[in-house]
């Protein structure tokens, strides 16, 4: 059955992709998509740079989520769009290595590509990837941790779903804690996709190790705002210091970081992964071509703590218009 | 005269003691397994979830035993979130009618499913199936995926306080399960509820109004959906649009562990008690363990399987035994 609906729909993404390719004959001229797995906040902030493109530029951007994080369901909107006459596509891959079929049948017909957020696994047609360098962002945070820690003590790894992220975000934080022979990581805790499994995970964790955690690392979304609630429930009952950082700037995280619950968190720049995005398929719709060998673009991470947590939106502004100034000549030329 | 009521089986069944006593053996297990089971914390981490999954395994348990299903009962729990989230935080309502508002609201979708399974002859999968998308569209589209923060501590309380070293949400479940025991053994709905499980028909021939008792359990599912997602609320400290993504397997899983018949017609509060308390064990003792966590749903669902195995070699061995 499974298999049948799954054959059909890629039937119809064909379909949808011929009838843009019969049309795509007689349009020449530039039709600009971003597109999104679903409703999340991360593509809340990153909407807020396609449309700071669109404005400070005046190309019209047509932006579209998708209904579920399902790659099927990217495939057929995708399509879809791209039978209306979209030419130039801003993509968060739902499946970095799924997404790849999708984007070979688009590349066929002359579509450009640029991944945000995510990479989809290489090689790839997408011209070129902006987002976060996965490995370098967890190092960054776990030299954090330790650094919080005092350069000593055990740590609890928190992962989430299993897959190519994550196996580089582990690396990541394994990566770092080789280098402090005082620092241990007690317990891997993964699979954590949910709000509810991650708390319960979590605890559980917590209380599987309890007395001998001085320090806890999550990587990923989900678990971090279900680690910065845990915590803050933890240590308002009484218990003893545990010193987290996660990754990525929920309400909820930043409001433990101002309350002292957790130590700090790493901010993205998602304004920067929908204008830089943006901005290189404009360039491209103007003849620049991609340099040889570039391909990823490091959107930049900034480590937040109580100390910059009210004016850490600047710096991530600043870097945003620092890549946007080196695109032509190090990334793009004519 | 109490151990005589209980070898009668008038107070544990046996197949409530099979579930109990693989809930038991787990126990044993996992306290010789690590020094860390038996603390104070994870007890009252422990309790805290299986009274939260009870919740969970009810919302589903309570259709299963009509022969129906609600594959909706994840995004309710969301939908309540979000409108006590929305209706405390952006409205800044007073927190005990944002409870009714969304109780409310939860009891709304219990009767849109019970009305088109019922009045318009849907199959319950398909109806839930549906509305599982329409609920979780109407989540996402109300919170944009953005949490509620703003909610009062004196709700917190309910979630995160503890009376006796066990949480308030122990004793909030013992005194559900207690109700639910009661519905059915004594009062007159509970076995319609039972009846029209066990065969709809004959409910029917006997003047059992199966298309009422169908609306009262999806009322009762939904309710239970909806207590479970404020609960989950209390205890995150935030109302969360993804609340009850994983809803799902957990209340097939815990209902079904529990002595839930997937046909109808069988339902027992221990038996669900006992089933929730095997589930937060295994997933506890993974952890405690430290299992390797590409394989953890593997070992999942291996040891829920071994746990279903071992209640039903119980009921053959049973069975056998009252022949010879």
């Amino acid at each position: 059955m499974t298999k049948k609906w799954t054959i059909l729909k890629t039937a119809i993404a064909g379909v949808a992709i011929a009838s843009f390719s019969a049309f795509s004959a007689s349009a020449e001229e530039p039709k600009f998509a971003w597109y999104a797995s679903t409703v999340h906040p991360y593509f809340d902030e990153v909407q807020k740079g396609v449309d700071a493109f669109a404005k400070d530029t005046g190309v019209e951007v047509t932006k579209r989520l998708g209904q579920d994080w399902t790659q099927d369901n990217q495939n057929e909107n995708v399509a879809a769009m791209a039978a209306q006459g979209f030419n130039y596509f801003s993509i968060f891959p739902s499946d970095v290595s799924g997404a790849k079929g999708l984007y070979e049948e688009l590349a066929e017909r002359g579509v450009t590509i640029v991944d945000f957020g995510q990479a989809t696994q290489e090689p790839t047609p997408a011209a070129f990837y902006v987002g976060t360098q996965l490995k370098q962002a967890a190092m960054q945070a776990t030299e954090a941790l330790v650094k919080s820690m005092g350069g000593k003590g055990n740590i609890i790894n928190i992962l989430e779903v299993p897959g190519e992220n994550t196996r580089l975000r582990r690396e990541g934080v394994e990566e770092v804690v080789a280098k402090y022979p005082d620092v241990n990581i007690i317990q891997t805790v993964g699979d954590l996709s949910t709000i509810e499994d991650s708390v319960e995970k979590v605890q559980n964790a917590i209380a599987a190790n309890l007395g001998k955690i001085d320090g806890m690392i999550a990587t990923g979304y989900t678990p971090t705002v279900a680690v910065a609630e845990l915590l803050t429930e933890y240590h308002e009952q009484g218990g003893d210091r545990i010193h987290f950082f996660g990754i990525d700037t929920d309400a909820v995280v930043l409001d433990a970081i101002r309350a002292g619950h957790i130590d700090g968190t790493l901010a993205q720049n998602p304004y920067g992964h929908g204008y830089i995005s943006m901005a290189l398929l404009k360039m491209m719709s103007e003849g620049f071509k991609p340099v040889e060998g570039q391909h990823a673009i490091d959107a930049g991470v900034l480590t937040v703590t109580k100390d910059n947590i009210d004016n850490f939106q600047g710096e991530i502004s600043d870097l945003t218009k620092g890549i946007i100034n080196s695109l032509e000549g190090e990334y793009l030329t004519k | 005269m109490f151990m005589k009521r209980l070898r009668a089986g008038r107070i544990i069944t046996g197949a409530e003691a099979g579930i109990l006593g693989a809930a038991a053996l787990l126990v044993v297990i996992f306290a010789l397994a690590s020094d860390s089971f038996l603390t104070q914390y994870n007890i009252f981490n422990l309790t805290r979830t299986q009274s939260l999954y009870m919740f969970v395994a009810l919302s589903q348990a309570i259709m299963l035993v009509t022969g129906n299903m609600n594959l909706s009962v994840g995004a309710i729990a969301g939908l309540t979130a979000v409108t006590f989230g929305y209706t405390v935080d952006t409205l800044g309502l007073p927190w005990p009618l944002c409870i009714a508002i969304a109780l409310g609201v939860s009891l709304a979708t219990g009767f849109f499913n019970g009305f088109v399974m019922t009045k318009l002859g849907v199959n319950s999968f398909i109806v839930t199936l549906s509305t599982l998308f329409i609920f979780t569209g109407i989540v996402y589209g109300v919170s944009e995926g953005y949490s509620y923060r703003n909610i009062p501590a004196a709700f917190k309380t309910i979630g995160r306080g503890s009376f006796l070293g066990l949480p308030y949400l122990f004793y909030l479940m013992l005194g559900t399960l207690l109700a639910v025991w009661y519905m059915f053994r004594h009062t007159i709905f509970g076995r319609q509820l039972l009846a029209t499980g066990s065969n709809a028909e004959a409910a029917e021939l006997s003047g059992i109004n199966t298309h009422r008792v169908i609306m009262g359990a999806n009322f009762l599912s939904s309710l239970f959906a909806g207590i479970g997602g404020l609960l989950w609320v209390s205890r995150l400290g935030s109302a969360q649009p993804a609340i009850g993504e994983n809803w799902l397997i957990i209340s097939f899983a815990v209902a079904i562990i529990g002595g839930t018949a997937l046909a109808g017609g069988r339902i027992t509060a221990l038996g669900l008690f006992a089933g929730g308390l095997i589930m937060v064990l295994i997933k506890n003792g993974l952890i405690l363990v430290q299992a390797n966590v590409y394989f953890e749903q593997a070992f999942l669902g291996s040891i829920i399987l071994l746990t279903i195995l071992l209640d039903r070699a119980r009921e053959v061995w049973a069975k056998r035994t009252n022949r010879s």
